[in-house]
């Protein structure tokens, strides 16, 4: 009997090893299934928790082609989108932390716009709204300030017109050279072509409503966001972007 | 009122005829040429096809393929520029249409035909004034219209090559009334008609604008131009014949089609309904679509904006064009180096196709270079009259540094429209144009291909109403089971399928297999979406990993 109680703890004790390096980087390594596994977590409703509230820009009617609407094969859906905005929760004091905060990016010198424009709380697609970088993977990186628990992540990449942009990645660290404590948020690079890993979130078009990424209390001091072009042109655009939590004391 | 006789003119005329163009002018004219061909040759595969780009280069393929061409009155213009690209398609080595490795043979024609339009100033330097002639040279080299049309595989450059070829050739033949100018002037003429349609513009805008010059002159100046003067009866009839010929030959493929001659005629009738209600060839009844306001060239020449992109204005030219245009219709003698009659008849010839394309529904930003470029002649004319109104060296001097800021600032804008924003809508030029990430797509294929046991037997079905997949059939040339239709057929598995999202719904019910599926931009707005059967995407995915 205490043979069978050493072995079933040593599984238990195996199983959790297993469990704890799927879910967790170990020696600085991103694990696989990172994405996924907070992707899931929004969050219960509960004391304290709400959605968060976002100001959203104005409406402009695109003349979308009503079979675009429609769930395209391996495209976020609208009711997909709607259903995951619905289930992203926020701490009900939950701030955006990125509001003025510092930008900088792969592209210091962008093509249309300045980098700051991306958290001055302007969601517009209009001219002087927004920031485009040139082709090929760009990011754009903001630094919160102080290390932070954030429980979603809002993005507005131009949407003025109907597009879909490429290899979104979202990724979340310590350190502005992302090499403490990175974390992948975000990655719909389904071809690898990025080369930041191939991730399993899907494509998206773009809306005046946004992108919400729901995360449970990730912790982290800087985001990151990448992009490689889109199916206009190979311009990477943002226009906002924003990042609910709360700073660590 | 000072006027001159018919005598003096004459004899002024035979005085002209002499004059060659300086040694000087000459070489500039050649540099000039020279830097019109650097800016336009380097990288000209990198913008992916426009529609109209494919459809020409698969006509042109085809023709290769099969050696027939058959005039379509409905569509397609006429067939100078696939006969041009022969000779590079042959240079290239290749023997078919696969075998073409790039579009660079096909492309290579407006280039070389855009830059030809400044080695004609060479042969009128003595009608606009040789100093006229080098600011005309640098403006077309430098206009960021002409340099990005200069690389479009369509008929526009051909057409105002051979326009300006033919008012070149015209006032030649009035210098000296020999044969061989007035039978060029009739190959050009011929040529004309077999490329464009809209040829009949520039025949009514030329026919216009000799009347308006002749009522002008006498009105302004009081002096008659007898135009039997200028030119032998016969020597126009057999210029008037070289270009019947020319363009039957070419329209019937050397009489292959002798139907093409009618045809060419009943074309003007599917034409004039497309200009009248600005609609597409492919629905002439849907109102519209190409249908623009009137001012829709001006404001994109004088001043344009789009998309938060950049401000883009050729005004330098209209500005000079302008004053070129008052100087030329102004009462004035036959001092100056520059030939009254003729600087009116372009300015007149201008006017008119500006007023012409103006009023025609139908507009595509291409349309605009016959008139902008007889806007480039009377900016060389007006540059050279505002150095002289001008009373003060500094004042001259001022202008000078005012025009060479300009033509930079034209050559960074058609540097940034040609290299940067090729295939952007936020490029006047752009109309219609397939986006850069199509070449993704392109890129998909060549890279499923190369680990698909068949190779470009890989099957690819285009499942696409309307055939709205061009330029997909150039890029997908070495691909040898491409299989299009209009609608989703019962057995629609194949290793890929491209179709659009208004499709996938019934397409999904039908399909047995399992598919990974990838979004493309084939326009801004338009979508294409691939469907790769799943072992092939996990094979594709395990070599980028």
């Amino acid at each position: 009997m205490r043979k069978m109680k050493l072995n079933t703890g040593w599984l238990l004790l195996s199983l959790f090893v297993f469990w704890f390096a799927g879910v967790t980087p170990v020696f600085g390594v991103e694990s696989a299934t990172q994405t996924e596994t907070i992707k899931d977590a929004t969050g219960e409703e509960g004391p304290g928790m709400a959605p968060p509230r976002i100001v959203l820009p104005k409406y402009v009617k695109r003349g979308t082609p009503k079979d675009i609407r429609k769930k395209v094969p391996n495209l976020e859906s609208d009711a997909e989108r709607d259903k995951t905005r619905e289930r992203v929760l926020v701490p009900k004091d939950a701030v955006n932390l990125a509001s003025k905060k510092e930008v900088t990016g792969s592209d210091e010198e962008p093509i249309i716009g300045d980098l700051e424009m991306i958290t001055d709380g302007d969601k517009e697609a209009t001219d002087g709204s927004f920031v485009e970088l040139g082709p090929g993977v760009q990011y754009v990186q903001i630094d919160l300030g102080k290390r932070s628990k954030i429980y979603a992540i809002a993005l507005w990449h131009y949407h003025q017109e109907i597009r879909v942009y490429h290899d979104v990645v979202i990724k979340t660290a310590d350190d502005a050279d992302f090499i403490t404590h990175v974390t992948t948020v975000f990655n719909n690079d389904h071809d690898n072509s990025a080369r930041l890993g191939v991730g399993k979130d899907k494509p998206y078009l773009e809306e005046y409503k946004g992108k919400l990424i729901g995360l449970k209390g990730i912790e982290g001091r800087f985001v990151r966001l990448y992009s490689n072009g889109n199916t206009s042109n190979g311009a990477n655009d943002y226009i906002e972007v924003e990042v609910y939590g709360a700073p660590l004391e | 009122m000072h006027s001159c006789s018919d005598a003096e003119e004459r004899s002024s005329a035979t005085a002209v005829r002499l004059r060659r163009p300086g040694f000087r002018v000459s070489i500039f004219l050649l540099l000039i040429c020279a830097g019109a061909l650097a800016f336009r040759l380097p990288r000209l595969m990198e913008r992916p096809l426009h529609t109209d780009e494919a459809v020409h280069v698969f006509s042109t393929g085809v023709l290769l393929d099969t050696g027939k061409y058959v005039y379509d009155p409905n569509e397609y213009h006429g067939p100078t520029l696939y006969y041009f690209t022969f000779p590079f398609i042959r240079l290239s080595g290749a023997k078919s249409y696969r075998d073409v490795a790039t579009l660079i043979p096909f492309r290579i024609v407006p280039v070389v035909f855009g830059a030809g339009l400044i080695l004609l100033l060479l042969f009128f330097t003595d009608a606009i004034g040789p100093r006229a002639a080098i600011v005309a040279g640098i403006l077309t080299a430098i206009s960021p219209a002409m340099v990005f049309y200069s690389r479009y595989y369509i008929q526009e450059m051909l057409l105002i090559f051979f326009t300006f070829g033919a008012i070149v050739a015209g006032w030649r033949y009035t210098r000296g009334r020999r044969l061989g100018w007035a039978l060029l002037g009739g190959a050009s003429l011929g040529f004309m008609h077999a490329t464009k349609e809209t040829s009949a513009i520039a025949y009514g805008a030329m026919l216009g604008a000799t009347i308006l010059t002749i009522v002008w002159t006498r009105w302004i100046d009081g002096r008659r131009l007898h135009l039997p003067d200028y030119f032998h009866h016969w020597h126009a009839a057999g210029a008037l014949k070289v270009a019947a010929v020319v363009s039957i030959l070419c329209l019937t493929a050397l009489l292959s089609n002798p139907a093409a001659t009618l045809d060419a005629l009943r074309s003007y009738s599917r034409y004039f309904q497309r200009a009248a209600t600005g609609g597409s060839s492919a629905d002439m009844d849907s109102p519209g679509i190409h249908a623009h306001p009137w001012y829709y060239y001006l404001r994109m020449l004088a001043l344009f904006r789009y998309g938060g992109g950049p401000w883009w204005s050729e005004g330098l030219i209209l500005l000079l064009a302008a004053a070129g245009i008052v100087k030329a219709l102004k009462k004035r003698s036959l001092a100056g180096e520059a030939n009254i009659h003729v600087t009116r008849f372009l300015a007149f010839y201008t006017v008119l196709l500006i007023g012409i394309y103006s009023a025609i529904p139908y507009k595509t930003p291409w349309c605009m270079l016959g008139f902008l470029h007889g806007a480039i002649l009377m900016a060389g004319v007006g540059a050279v009259a505002i150095r002289e109104w001008l009373p003060r060296r500094w004042l001259r001097r001022t202008a000078a540094a005012l025009f060479v800021i300009g033509v930079l600032h034209l050559g960074l804008q058609a540097y940034r429209g040609s290299f940067v924003l090729y295939a952007d809508a936020r490029n006047p030029y752009v109309y219609g144009h397939t986006s850069t990430d199509f070449l993704r797509l392109v890129e998909r294929m060549e890279g499923l291909a190369k680990i698909h046991p068949e190779g470009y037997g890989m099957p690819i079905r285009l499942i696409v109403p309307g055939s709205d997949y061009w330029p997909l059939p150039w890029y997908l040339r070495r691909f040898e089971e491409v299989t299009p239709s209009d609608k989703v057929p019962e057995d629609a598995d194949a290793a890929v399928i491209i179709t659009t999202p208004d499709l996938q719904e019934d397409l999904d019910r039908r399909l047995r297999d399992r598919y990974f599926k990838e979004v493309f931009g084939l326009r801004p707005g338009v979508l294409l979406v691939a469907y790769i059967q799943q072992p092939l995407w996990d094979a594709f995915i395990r070599t980028r990993e």
